[in-house]
């Protein structure tokens, strides 16, 4: 078995298909690093001259304002909280005049805080987040607002309770970690699933090029599926490797962050940290069981169909199907836990984001490995029984 | 030793293999001589269990049969075929595929540097085999399966695109798997070599095997039965046909004519010559049936 392992792996590494899908990554990877990643602009980020604007204009009307039996109800209610708000703008002003990292961090876990309390629960129609989330088309931008002032708020606690080095690099997510932690909330997941579907369609089928030489090989048919899936499971994870020299790019720019640095998760309305490392030691676990549910389901299909495109077509379907029934706000869908298509967006269930978009509880990491590991098994076993029929061919 | 048992396999309504059962012994050679689309890759394809029979088992050993996919991988460490020269992986050398299929049947790996010896390889072994000219993919093909070691092999067209330097170090090596007691089956279309190493040749027609012995009994005995002679016009034919009309003569489609001299003395089989000789007849031969003509025999003019 181990030599036919070794003889597997050599094709995987010599296919042509297989060196273009890693040098295409290694591209992106590049490209991102180089030309992608330097144009971020987050829209939470450090800018001085706009706190101490608001900072400054507020800090007027609270000087010359008065307030009597007359006075608008909205400008007694901007004089009533504006106070503690402008204190937590000074206190960031002061800091990170001061270079004092750890303060500024502090100061602006509570103004963001506060910010979200008064914007949320008490400016609806006059109180508004940042710019930034009204953008043209976004009928969710106060929903967005709450949601990243929420997170930021909980992340900049998370900066001023740990022990990590602070810069604005690290405030504003640019190092080469927190940046890893923003791809894989977005469409990291979706580009390394997707290269796992590529590497894994032919993986079955190519040896009908080769059936003299291989036919006659005296290990079983689900031996070789087997091997094959591991094979293809090794190959996917390595997938990781050019990926990752556009992270080395990022980090010889930016500086590569620590693993200690906090990362919000959203449960039940509320934000926690846990670490990046953390963090990322789960989405890499989930990412392996998306690859093993994806491995076991093309396995399944190579078996039964027989045909490359019928392959590349089930596998595509599995990851985009959660577009099908998921509309932002149209729709309550039901039961969306049991479907393994629920958690294709893998940085975002384990942030918790995908359930505050659901409004669920149920989209967890743990319902995540459970589903995506019963799936598989599932398709595992249908693939043992059609393998070991009497008269089943592989070739 | 392998055994065939009520072997039948049909395509379309059309019988390919027709109750066939045949016995091959341990330290044998066995030839398959038949016209292409006769069945002989099919009744190959069926010993591997590459296709189903509609009826009928192999038996292996006396046990071993393909009941359950255990038993398949049992057979098939004991049952090999030779690849197809045209299914070698182009982008790795030759040594490589015999390290693959030695891993594979976990053999001794001083095989592989000993058969490349034999075999004449060890120039071009190295090269990938996308390199490689139709012989060399030819010879790799049959040295893959002698390192593969099994005990039974089966051969289809192992001598294709062969010159005749390798088709004679191929079949001493197939003579010394048989003194090692491996059963080799060769489907071949070089009859005069099967004629000359194979212990048993059968042909197929009609999905039968049919041993040529049968055919042509008497045909593996070391006796006079037959002269041979080319271009024997017609006249001659006749004329001969007037002088000794007891004797048998047929005419193949070959153009070679036989002339049956079973139970002749020395003195009257003097006679046939002298009369070929008197004829201005200069190409004949004496001796038995060669399997060409029974081929030719069997297969065009039945």
């Amino acid at each position: 078995m181990w030599a036919y392992f070794k003889f597997e792996f050599f094709q995987f590494f010599s296919n042509k298909k297989n060196i273009a899908i890693y040098v295409i990554l290694l591209f992106f990877s590049c490209y991102y690093a180089l030309k992608i990643a330097p144009t971020y602009i987050p829209i939470e980020k450090v800018d001085v001259n706009e706190i101490e604007a608001r900072y400054l204009t507020r800090e007027e009307f609270l000087n010359n304002v008065e307030i009597n039996e007359g006075t608008h109800h909205l400008t007694r209610f901007a004089a009533t909280i504006f106070p503690e708000w402008n204190e937590y703008d000074k206190e960031r002003l002061d800091s990170i005049e001061q270079h004092n990292l750890k303060e500024y961090a502090e100061a602006t876990y509570k103004w963001y805080a506060y910010s979200d309390e008064m914007i949320f629960r008490y400016g609806g129609g006059f109180l508004f987040y940042n710019p930034g989330y009204y953008t043209y088309g976004n009928n969710y931008a106060t929903m967005d607002g709450h949601y990243a002032y929420l997170y930021s708020a909980s992340r900049y606690e998370g900066y001023s309770e740990g022990t990590s080095n602070l810069s604005v690099k690290v405030f504003e997510e640019r190092t080469a970690l927190q940046t890893l932690q923003r791809l894989l909330h977005a469409y990291l997941p979706l580009i390394l699933i997707v290269s796992c579907i590529l590497f894994t369609v032919d993986i079955v089928l190519k040896d009908r090029q080769n059936p003299t030489l291989l036919q006659g090989l005296p290990l079983s048919d689900w031996r070789r599926l087997i091997v094959k899936g591991g094979v293809s499971l090794l190959g996917s994870i390595l997938a990781i490797l050019p990926l990752s020299v556009g992270l080395l790019i990022i980090g010889a720019r930016n500086g590569f962050g620590d693993f200690d640095l906090p990362v919000p998760i959203y449960f039940l309305g509320e934000f926690s940290n846990i670490t990046i490392g953390k963090y990322l030691i789960q989405n890499m676990l989930f990412i392996v069981f998306w690859f093993v549910f994806i491995i076991s389901l093309l396995l399944f299909v190579s078996v039964t169909i027989k045909n490359e495109f019928a392959n590349l077509l089930v596998g595509c379907v599995f990851v985009i199907a959660e577009f099908i029934y998921f509309a932002r706000g149209v729709a309550v869908v039901w039961n969306v836990q049991w479907y393994p298509t629920s958690y294709v967006q893998v940085g975002q269930i384990i942030s918790g984001y995908r359930n505050y978009l659901y409004g669920t509880e149920a989209l967890t990491f743990g319902n995540g490995l459970y589903v995506m590991g019963l799936c598989a098994c599932i398709f595992l076993f249908f693939t043992f029984l059609i393998s070991n029929r009497r008269k089943f061919k592989l070739l | 030793m392998i055994e065939l048992k009520n072997i039948g396999v049909q395509f379309s309504g059309r019988d390919i293999l027709k109750d066939v059962s045949v016995m091959f012994n341990p330290g044998e050679i066995i030839g398959l001589v038949a016209p292409n689309g006769t069945g002989k890759s099919t009744l190959m394809n069926v010993i591997m269990n590459y296709i189903n029979p509609n009826n009928g088992k192999v038996i292996l050993n006396h046990e071993l049969e393909y009941t359950n996919k255990k038993n398949e991988v049992k057979i098939h460490q004991l049952v090999s075929m030779m690849p197809d020269q045209s299914d070698l992986y182009n982008q790795i050398s030759g040594k490589e595929h015999l390290k693959i299929y030695s891993s594979m049947w976990n053999s001794n790996r001083k095989l592989i540097e000993s058969t490349i010896k034999e075999l004449g390889m060890k120039s071009y072994i190295k090269k990938n085999t996308g390199t490689y000219s139709l012989g060399m993919r030819q010879r790799l093909c049959f040295a893959m399966q002698i390192v593969s070691d099994t005990q039974v092999m089966l051969m289809d067209e192992v001598m294709n695109g062969l010159d005749p330097t390798h088709v004679e170090l191929i079949s001493q090596i197939l003579v010394k798997k048989k003194s090692e007691g491996k059963t080799v089956i060769v489907a071949s279309h070089l009859l005069e070599n099967l004629e000359k190493y194979a212990d048993r040749i059968f042909f197929m027609k009609n999905g039968e095997l049919i041993l040529v012995n049968a055919v042509s009994p008497g045909f593996d005995e070391r006796e006079i039965t037959t002269v041979r002679v080319t271009d024997l016009t017609d006249k001659i034919k006749e004329k001969f046909s007037k002088e000794f009309p007891e004797r048998n003569v047929r005419t193949l489609s070959n153009g070679v004519t036989l002339i049956d001299v079973r139970e002749y003395d020395s003195g009257r089989l003097g006679k046939v010559v002298e009369f070929l000789k008197e004829n201005q007849i200069k190409e004949f031969s004496i001796g038995k049936e060669a399997l060409t003509d029974l081929y030719s025999m069997y297969y065009q003019e039945r």
